[in-house]
């Protein structure tokens, strides 16, 4: 009796957390969001064409360098190399570095652009694993291939980085494709800002079920597997609505290792990338802001939506849960490791705001709805379950899920419209809706899983598989470009 | 408890509904807005283009339907701004008298009050393709505007409408804090070109760091000799970009004569500096500077050895002798940087085709240049000539050569 009344006490506590934790945690989702629609809004109407223009025509933008990491990308990287070799941006390289592949990328490369070794001599500013050589090709001088042993997605960085030759450097992933116009687009803060301007992230798209053809997206589509649409709706949540209120905020804590800008003396100073972090892109990002806060500079990290990188996202449950396990242990990890910024007033808004809402709603969420799920069958068990208040909630829980995902949905469509038909816009509108049933709490899952993983110090990088883009048919339909 | 959320759950549905509603409804009145407009436009495009190409006195107006609807008329204008980008000479005269005519020029005059700040700037910008003399008072009063994007477009259009007046408020907005401001007000200045030398030279002195920094970029952009005294006095500025600049616009007005002030800017302590006198001393094609890049090509810093070989491949025969000369330098990266220079213009393909010469002392001049790279250990190109080269003879020869050579630190 005594045991059952002290299960009771707790159940019923708990449940009040529970619901002190929905309600701060939906209203953060609902601030972040209306943030984002004010800055969407501002951004559409700042946003001129001319300035593109004139980006790409003037002798003093900045030179880019683009640095793809590959490993085993054979079935994508020459699609990859294509586009970026065709981007609309005046002075620019593209780096391609092989990661030890043992498919048949390098060789893919070396004869798709008729590569050669070359003799280019290079600091070694940052150390990394051995290189073995370096191919070129006379005809494309931009193109550079760096051939190195495997260490890793983040050594294969630090190396492009020592053989970069500006002072902007562009981190593409090998299975993406970027937009026509994304370096124009993505350069443009550092136009804007350039003391301040230390790294700028683009939005990342989901490239199943588009047509590819030559390097570019001819035409765009949405996947017909769920897996990859359910992933479209959670990728437009998570650029529209997340990441440009963090960004607004200035606490932006991710820029997507798919497509981002970086400036390469900052990343210099801080050691590049850590060769041990599961997700190098949010190591780098918080060290940047440690390190910068720590001198008192002012500095910007900022995301904008619209350079578009379209990219292919895991399409089996199995790699989605290596993908999302590596993901949240990478979190975690960063989290850890600078877990002297949380709650520091000295790092402003990233050590007050943004640390802590990851630590309590991204850490600890997971856990939080999963348990909640395990009180309801225990208060069912216990005779406590108030079956018409559980009913009201799940109800409204699940509205709110809703109404924040369609929200995401808004702001694609009166924004950047990627998704031209009123077939996707109604797919997405019922994808919405259909994700809370199973997709949501199966993510839940996968974060306790990998927090599980991150305590047991077990993990690995996992393999994408890669299905490769899907390339247009012919007749030529009119290719989308920015 | 129960009753908050069914109200909650209520308010959450209402809005849901509303938001798909917005986004149908924002769809497609969208929609349906650019089906009329794509109809009417395709009705409207050929009678602006008649009045375009047309040469009496007619108005516009004698081209369009009467009377001219809301819609119409803003079509028409939007057709005029595409025009307007296109059209020269007489037809952009043309367009220019058919916006005063529909009342776009004054529309837009007004559009530059609104209290919204991107349709001020979207007012400026039209008002810049429509090139109408009678904004230029308005626009050069734009100029002040509190946000930074007026401004600029209003600096833009000033440029594209060139009044006398436009090109003082351009140069002092060449101090604006954003580099991205003053890189398209330097742009504007350029397009200007010798009419905005003077401005420039006259406001130098009064203008911030950053600002100068940009003048002596766009004087050197425009090549003007006007402005070498000022790009001479400013080698010697104790401020390192501005010293690097003003060698940048020296390089880029490219007279041979700058090669003494250009020359004794080679020893400058900042190595910024000394890449862009190494580059600029290329474009001046400056021949007595061939022993001084060559000394720059031992440089520590690998720009400054870049930009120095390839002034010296820049240099024409002579300078491609300097480069072969300084394989045999005793700095290790100066010989290496000359190897790459070589490469990169095909200088060691023609020496590996004179491989397979018939005469005697150009094959002989080719293996000793062969021997000298393979002895450097920058064999990737030889080796690659080795297999691929068209001649069977430059082939064997040279895999000959590089399997008897001794290379460097072996």
């Amino acid at each position: 009796m005594i045991v059952q009344s002290a299960l009771a006490g707790i159940v019923l506590a708990f449940n009040r957390v529970v619901i002190y934790y929905f309600a701060l945690l939906n209203g953060v989702y609902v601030i972040l969001f209306l943030i984002s629609l004010f800055e969407v809004v501002r951004f559409v109407k700042r946003t001129f064409f001319s300035d593109y223009e004139q980006i790409l025509r003037s002798d003093m933008t900045w030179p880019i360098s683009v640095i793809v990491p590959a490993h085993n990308e054979a079935r994508t990287i020459v699609e990859t190399i294509r586009s970026l070799l065709n981007v609309n941006y005046g002075q620019f390289e593209v780096i391609v570095v092989n990661d030890g592949s043992t498919d048949d990328t390098l060789r893919r490369l070396i004869e798709t652009f008729d590569l050669k070794r070359t003799d280019k001599i290079y600091r070694r500013t940052l150390p990394t694993g051995p290189v073995r050589a370096l191919y070129g090709a006379l005809e494309i001088p931009n193109l550079l291939v760096v051939d190195k042993e495997r260490s890793g997605k983040a050594d294969a960085l630090n190396a492009g980085i020592n053989v970069s030759r500006y002072p902007l450097y562009c981190s593409v992933d090998a299975d993406s494709v970027i937009e026509e116009n994304a370096l124009l687009r993505v350069v443009k803060p550092f136009m804007e800002h350039p003391e301040e301007m230390v790294a700028v992230g683009g939005i990342v798209r989901i490239v199943n079920g588009c047509e590819v053809r030559e390097g570019w997206v001819a035409r765009i589509g949405l996947p017909r597997r769920p897996l990859p649409i359910f992933q479209v709706v959670e990728y437009l949540r998570a650029f529209l609505s997340g990441r440009i209120g963090w960004s607004t905020l200035r606490s932006l804590l991710i820029i997507s290792g798919a497509f981002g800008l970086y400036r390469k003396s900052e990343v210099i100073a801080v050691g590049g990338y850590d060769r041990l972090s599961e997700t190098e892109d949010l190591q780098l990002v918080l060290k940047l802001h440690e390190s910068l806060r720590r001198k008192g500079r002012r500095y910007r990290i900022v995301f904008v939506p619209d350079p578009v990188c379209w990219t292919e996202v895991p399409t089996t449950f199995r790699v989605l849960a290596r993908q999302r396990n590596r993901w949240h242990r990478g979190l975690l990890q960063s989290l850890w490791r600078h877990r002297k910024m949380i709650l520091r007033p000295r790092y402003g808004v990233i050590g007050t705001l943004a640390l802590p809402y990851f630590v309590v709603f991204e850490t600890l969420g997971p856990f939080i709805e999963i348990l909640g799920y395990v009180m309801v069958a225990l208060s069912w068990f216990l005779g406590l379950l108030n079956t018409d208040f559980f009913l009201l909630f799940m109800i409204f829980a699940i509205f709110f899920g809703v109404f924040l995902s369609v929200a995401a949905v808004l702001l694609e469509e009166i924004s950047f419209r990627r998704y031209p038909g009123w077939e996707h816009l109604a797919i997405l509108v019922i994808v919405a809706v259909v994700e809370n049933f199973g997709y949501r709490q199966i993510l839940s899952l996968l974060k306790v899983k990998a927090f599980w993983d991150f305590l047991l110090r077990r993990g690995a990088w996992g393999r994408m598989e890669r299905e490769g883009f899907r390339p247009a048919p012919p007749p030529e339909p009119r290719p989308t470009r920015s | 408890m129960h009753e908050v959320l069914i109200a909650l759950i209520l308010g959450t549905g209402l809005l849901l509904a509303g938001l798909t509603m917005l986004i149908a409804g924002n769809k497609t009145s969208r929609e349906v807005r650019e089906a009329l407009d794509r109809r009417r436009r395709s009705l409207l495009e050929p009678a602006v283009f008649q009045y375009a190409q047309a040469t009496g006195h007619r108005s516009i107006h004698d081209y369009l339907p009467k009377p001219l609807s809301r819609r119409d008329r803003r079509l028409t204008e939007r057709i005029l701004l595409d025009a307007a980008r296109i059209v020269k000479g007489e037809a952009r005269d043309r367009v220019t008298a058919a916006f005063e005519a529909l009342g776009s020029v004054r529309a837009a005059i007004q559009g530059l009050r609104s209290h919204r700040w991107w349709r001020r700037a979207e007012a400026a910008e039209r008002l810049g393709l429509m090139r109408s003399r009678t904004a230029v008072d308005p626009l050069v009063a734009a100029m002040n505007d509190p946000e930074e994007e007026v401004r600029i477009r209003a600096a833009r259009a000033l440029g594209i409408v060139r009044g006398n007046t436009s090109i003082r408020p351009l140069v002092r907005a060449l101090a604006d804090p954003s580099r991205w401001s003053a890189i398209r007000v330097a742009e504007i200045l350029i397009s200007v070109g010798d009419e905005a030398v003077e401005e420039l030279l006259l406001a130098y002195d009064g203008l911030p760091h950053h600002a100068r920094v940009s003048v002596l970029d766009v004087l050197g952009r425009i090549r003007t000799l006007k402005a070498v005294p000022l790009m001479r006095r400013s080698l010697k500025d104790p401020h390192p970009d501005l010293r690097a600049r003003a060698a940048h616009g020296l390089g880029r007005i490219g007279d041979p004569a700058f090669a003494d002030d250009l020359l004794a800017a080679l020893r400058d302590p900042e190595w910024p500096m000394r890449a862009m006198v190494a580059k600029a001393l290329g474009r001046t094609q400056a021949k007595p500077a061939i022993p001084a890049l060559c000394e720059a090509l031992k440089d520590r810093e690998w720009w400054v050895r870049a930009n120095a070989g390839e002034a010296l491949r820049a240099l024409g025969p002579e300078g491609r002798d300097a480069l072969i000369r300084m394989l045999d330098a005793d700095d290790t990266y100066a010989r290496h940087q000359a190897v790459a220079q070589l490469e990169e213009g095909r200088i060691i393909d023609e020496y590996v085709a004179d491989l397979g010469s018939a005469d005697p002392a150009r094959r002989e001049a080719a293996v000793r240049f062969v021997e000298k790279i393979i002895a450097l250990r920058r064999v990737d190109r030889l080796t690659q000539q080795s297999i691929e080269n068209t001649q069977e003879a430059v082939r064997s020869a040279l895999a000959q050569i590089l399997r008897r050579s001794p290379q460097e630190g072996s």
